[in-house]
């Protein structure tokens, strides 16, 4: 039931910071050029990050034995959560800027505007860029976490679930979702995907953890404790 | 052929955000596999060593970048909060 609720989790919140920043993109197009490009490249995006998803997925729950497919995607899961977690870090502590949903609108809004001719392809291309590329990393989560644990179902649900929330969102509200707390979300992520990270990679080793799956919420402990204190030091203020 | 660019630079960021760190991270992770698998060390001292290890490295880095990015600059302003 823990694996499967971390499984969930972890896709659905990963899922639902990257639709975040694709539905700014797709509302950026839609509401400056009409509503047919951006959604026939949404689609189109969809359905190739779809084709992702069953074909890695089955060619690692299927193919890859379970001590090397721990291994190398517990690594993996490693390398992505502490990418994130690191980041998160030093948006938290006011060295990166935040991610500005309202900026990312404004940008996008500016490229359509110099863009006059074959507006439909223009469109298109850029809703589809930007869903294709945004999900790349939903796709690696959901493929990852999902076929490691053996709750793929579990993993794509959360994912679908995620995407599904914001879009209806973004319908309602029709404009980007920039009260979304983006960094706090990526920050919880970043925490889940290490520990699970962590947890997976060692298994793979031939390690066994100590109360098995409920270890992972230690591993949580000693990375939100680490993170906490990374924020801390790169705060204080450096003396000349 | 530029969306095949950013959609390879994509999958490298996903793991890839400074390649020192990354080559840090995989050593940690080598090291902790050879002592389980190849020296058949006993596993929860090596499991402790290696969170200890990825949290330490993880501080480490977020630290000096945020010293690098704040640190040096020429105007005196205080830092942003």
């Amino acid at each position: 039931m823990g694996t499967q609720l971390f499984t969930f989790g972890a896709a659905f919140l990963g899922s639902a910071v990257e639709s975040v920043e694709a539905l700014t993109i797709v509302l950026a197009v839609g509401l400056t050029r009409g509503w047919r490009a951006p959604l026939y490249g949404t689609v189109a995006a969809l359905f190739s990050l779809g084709v992702l998803v069953v074909v890695f997925g089955q060619l690692i729950v299927q193919r890859v034995p379970e001590s090397s497919l721990k291994l190398i995607i517990g690594t993996l899961l490693l390398l992505f959560g502490l990418r994130w977690l690191h980041k998160a870090v030093l948006r938290s502590a006011g060295v990166v800027a935040m991610h500005d949903e309202e900026h990312a609108y404004q940008q996008t809004v500016n490229q359509l505007q110099d863009a006059t001719a074959r507006h439909d392809w223009v469109g298109f291309v850029i809703a589809f860029k930007g869903v294709f590329l945004e999900g790349i990393e939903v796709v690696f989560i959901v493929v990852a976490v999902g076929g490691t644990s053996k709750y793929f179902p579990e993993a794509v649900a959360g994912g679908l679930l995620a995407m599904l929330v914001v879009a209806v969102i973004g319908v309602v509200v029709r404009k980007p979702l920039a009260r979304v707390p983006e960094n706090t979300l990526k920050y919880a992520v970043g925490i889940i995907l290490t520990s699970l990270g962590t947890f997976w990679a060692a298994e793979g080793m031939g390690a066994s953890w100590p109360f098995d799956f409920v270890s992972i919420l230690f591993l949580v402990a000693a990375y939100l404790a680490a993170s906490q204190l990374a924020v801390q030091l790169v705060r204080r203020p450096v003396l000349a | 052929m530029n969306f095949i660019k950013s959609a390879a630079s994509q999958v490298i960021g996903l793991f890839v955000a400074d390649w020192v760190q990354t080559a840090v991270i995989v050593v940690i992770v080598v090291a902790a596999w050879y002592a389980i698998s190849g020296l058949h060390a006993s596993p929860l001292p090596v499991l402790v060593g290696l969170v200890f290890l990825l949290a330490f490295q993880h501080v480490w880095f977020a630290v000096a970048e945020g010293r690098r990015d704040v640190g040096p600059k020429p105007s005196p302003s205080p830092s942003p909060r």
